[in-house]
């Protein structure tokens, strides 16, 4: 018996580059929002710690990262699986010089990483008021 | 299979380890498995200590109250609606992430104790553990001199 709304979808597995240590790396649905003041983003990136996620910014390329545990796994011999696990991985291009890289926060909450970064000064929609004369 | 002593190679052993059993999706008879491709997706395992059953899924975005577990029988359902956020707030760049309700059940073996079943919530993934019953364990008897 299954309601159908929300559909499953596989896993995206990250296949073009290849990191220094072994294992496999996936890659996270995100919804990217801008609003007047910034851009939101959040990823799904559920089994990670939030002293594993590392977001950073350089060279206007924005990385999000998390490290899965295996220690939830320990002493577990799995009899079916629908899914894998690894580590999450997702960078961006963005605009040169739109953000103010020093004001970029981050949370992770159930599993949803949040990052807002604020637009600089000068990337923010300006209202110029026309007199009537 | 003891995926943290390897702390290099443990990831690579779990990946290993849930692989062999994607490709083969038969196992699912094991737990009277129906409605897979369904979400949540969930992987089943057996812990070595206690032979108690272990189910997970991978549930971003929800909290505990969003999640109803209910046991009827030998059947578990997990049920729930992820609510779409930040819903005309700005304009969206991409949207990739999936929201709506959802419900899955499956039945476990008649030799687990679902009346002991707990469930545990932590970074976005649901864990039920079912113990099993307690005459599906080796019991001792005394033996009486007469």
């Amino acid at each position: 018996m299954t309601t159908q709304d929300l559909a499953k979808r596989e896993k995206q597995e990250l296949k073009a580059e290849e990191g220094t240590r072994p294992g496999r790396w996936f890659v996270q649905d995100v919804d990217i929002l801008e609003d007047d003041d910034a851009l939101w983003l959040w990823a799904d990136m559920p089994g990670v710690d939030p002293d594993q996620v590392n977001v950073d910014v350089h060279d206007d390329v924005l990385t999000i990262e998390g490290r899965v545990s295996t220690k939830d796994y320990d002493g577990l011999a799995p009899v079916y699986t629908e899914y894998n696990v690894g580590n999450w991985v997702r960078r961006f291009t963005m605009p040169a010089g739109s953000f103010d890289d020093a004001k970029i926060s981050a949370r992770l909450v159930n599993g949803v990483l949040e990052v807002k970064l604020p637009k600089s000064e000068k990337a923010k929609p300006r209202r110029i008021p026309v007199s009537v004369s | 299979m003891d995926f943290v002593t390897d702390a290099l190679n443990g990831l690579v052993a779990l990946q290993t380890e849930l692989d062999r059993l994607l490709r083969n999706p038969s196992g699912g008879a094991f737990v009277g498995l129906s409605g897979a491709g369904v979400y949540p997706p969930i992987n089943i395992f057996r812990d070595q200590k206690g032979d108690s059953l272990v189910i997970r899924a991978e549930l971003p975005g929800l909290t505990p109250d969003d999640i109803a577990v209910s046991l009827e029988r030998r059947r578990v359902t997990i049920s729930g609606e992820r609510k779409r956020e930040h819903e005309g707030r700005g304009a969206y760049h991409r949207r990739e992430r999936a929201f709506g309700k959802f419900s899955r059940s499956f039945a476990v073996p008649d030799d687990l104790d679902l009346e002991k079943a707990t469930a545990q919530w932590r970074n976005g993934v649901l864990t039920l553990r079912v113990p099993p019953m307690a005459e599906a364990k080796p019991r001792h008897i005394t033996i009486q001199a007469a």
